[in-house]
């Protein structure tokens, strides 16, 4: 299966020290890849350097054969990464609808920019959005606005979607419906690179687990041997990961 | 009673605009421009060039020099500011202090201390309901009016203004949302020198045309911005509205020198009762 993102040897960190000391993640295709690890391993740190926000030290990222090291992060959406992040993931002083339209306003593609915003396809996958519309974003619930923030970063019909913690500070039926749109969007053909602390949850629809501790990878395994793993909290939480082998 | 908040009204309305300018350059550049006085008067003198000396009528002199004076801002910026953009915000003000002498001195070199107007015939004040009303009292209500409707049009229904307001709410989002900043700021300046154009030639026709004309609307439109909520566009028409009347209707208590003291007061007592202002969104350090 070919590669759509690949992560190589990358570093980035702020101020001084590097966060992420050489850095190897691959996202084959139509899957989807889950990150997960203690505090502090720098897994946002990671999304965040994917999608532009933290420049490039050393490494590289490639999407479909393109390198996006030097991209802008503008750029980086219109060449197919989308990202959502943790927190402030919306813009609140706008409505649903504008923060809709201006996921896709800047589009370099012409037919993404002008494609209807409300549509049956995004309607089928936030129910929860319909009627919200005029409501601004700041006013809606924690689980509304991660449906709005994931609708959004979809609106530019991605290539790879990243998202981090997405199902942070939500209720049990939110984070089920989260995760279940994650796996429908996938199903449709777009690549997810995830960060995830409620690891069993993100891990029944990833096809790859990656660990990370101390800015490293420390150990890339499918999903249903790592949901297998005895110890499978001590990962993510840091107590066994100088223990875990590389696979 | 009624003349004296008749009159604060249209003190407010000509604060509109440079507090419009402020809040906008403060949501999108997240500094306060204290240039924006100077830059009115500078704006108002390339009026009066134009208008005066070279014979062209006011209204097309103001909308040639507003044209080239969004373009100026983005040259001044891209001097100026850009270097800098990386710096706190105190830096950034401190530029800004700098900058405005510089441009108010650019205009009193040009032209100096003398008062001077802009080539307008006299026409006689009308009365309505006992007020007094002059025709450039007139002008400047339908000019800032229909200025603030083209704003809240461009803010709420043009991509570039919905940007504006994306970059101003969270920068870092904007980014990812696929949002050039730099063309954003371009606009942001584009679009708040026309207005500083427009609201300089509604000062000198209010007044006269003299170097301190812009700065003399500082304080008032920085209490106008920070009332209604610095980076609310909303809140700065509202606050220079109360700010203009307030002002104004202080002057039957107190002396009409010390009116300058009312907008401090109202800065003072924003920031300790509602720093977020009128319309603000309370500050989150991300």
């Amino acid at each position: 299966m070919s590669d759509m993102l690949a992560v190589r040897q990358l570093h980035a960190g702020y101020g001084e020290g590097d966060i992420l000391k050489g850095v190897d993640v691959t996202l084959p295709a139509g899957q989807v890849v889950t990150i997960i690890g203690p505090n502090g391993s720098g897994k946002s740190t990671l999304l965040k350097t994917l999608a532009g926000l933290l420049p490039v030290r050393q490494g590289d990222i490639v999407l479909k054969g393109q390198s996006l090291k030097d991209l802008s992060a503008p750029r980086r959406v219109r060449a197919g990464l989308s990202y959502v992040p943790q927190e402030y993931n919306v813009f609140r002083n706008l409505t649903v609808l504008e923060n809709l339209k201006i996921a896709r306003e800047f589009m370099a593609d012409a037919k993404t920019r002008g494609a209807a915003v409300i549509s049956d396809e995004l309607l089928e996958l936030f129910p929860d959005l319909r009627g919200k519309f005029k409501a601004r974003a700041g006013n809606l619930s924690g689980g509304q606005r991660q449906m709005l923030a994931l609708a959004c970063a979809l609106a530019v019909r991605p290539e790879v979607l990243m998202l981090d913690e997405p199902s942070t500070g939500l209720s049990p039926k939110y984070m089920a419906d989260i995760f279940e749109t994650v796996r429908t969007v996938n199903a449709r053909g777009v690549s997810v690179l995830m960060v995830e602390q409620n690891a069993i949850e993100a891990l029944r629809i990833s096809n790859t687990c990656v660990v990370m501790a101390n800015g490293r990878v420390r150990m890339t395994a499918p999903a249903d041997e790592v949901l297998g793993m005895k110890d499978l909290h001590s990962l993510y939480l840091g107590d066994a990961r100088e223990n875990a082998v590389a696979i | 009673m009624l003349q004296t908040a008749f009159n604060g009204l249209i003190t407010g309305i000509i604060v509109t605009l440079p507090a419009l300018s402020v809040t906008l350059l403060f949501g999108v550049l997240k500094f306060p421009n204290f240039a924006v006085g100077a830059m009115m008067t500078l704006a108002a003198y390339m009026v009066f060039a134009l208008n005066v000396q070279l014979g062209w009528p006011l209204t097309i002199a103001t909308a040639a020099v507003a044209v080239a004076f969004g373009g100026l801002l983005i040259v001044i910026d891209y001097l100026t500011f850009r270097p800098l953009r990386q710096r706190d915000s105190i830096t950034l003000m401190v530029a800004s202090l700098g900058l405005g002498f510089v441009l108010e001195n650019i205009a009193r070199l040009a032209y100096g201390n003398t008062a001077r107007s802009f080539a307008i015939e006299l026409a006689r004040p009308f009365r309505f309901l006992d007020i007094r009303m002059n025709r450039e009292q007139m002008i400047t209500v339908v000019v800032s009016t229909l200025a603030m409707l083209a704003m809240y049009f461009l803010l709420t229904r043009m991509p570039i203004g919905r940007a504006m307001r994306a970059v101003s709410d969270n920068p870092a989002l904007a980014l990812v949302r696929g949002i050039e900043s730099p063309r954003i700021i371009r606009w942001t300046w584009f679009i708040a020198g026309m207005l500083l154009a427009v609201g300089g030639v509604l000062i000198g026709m209010d007044r006269a045309l003299e170097p301190p004309m812009g700065s003399s609307y500082l304080i008032a439109a920085f209490a106008a911005a920070i009332l209604g909520g610095l980076g609310s566009p909303l809140g700065a028409f509202v606050g220079a509205l109360i700010i203009g009347i307030v002002s104004e209707l202080a002057t039957l208590v107190i002396p009409p020198n010390y009116r300058i003291g009312i907008p401090l007061c109202v800065i003072a007592l924003i920031l300790i009762f509602r720093p977020q202002g009128l319309f603000g969104q309370p500050y989150i350090r991300k």
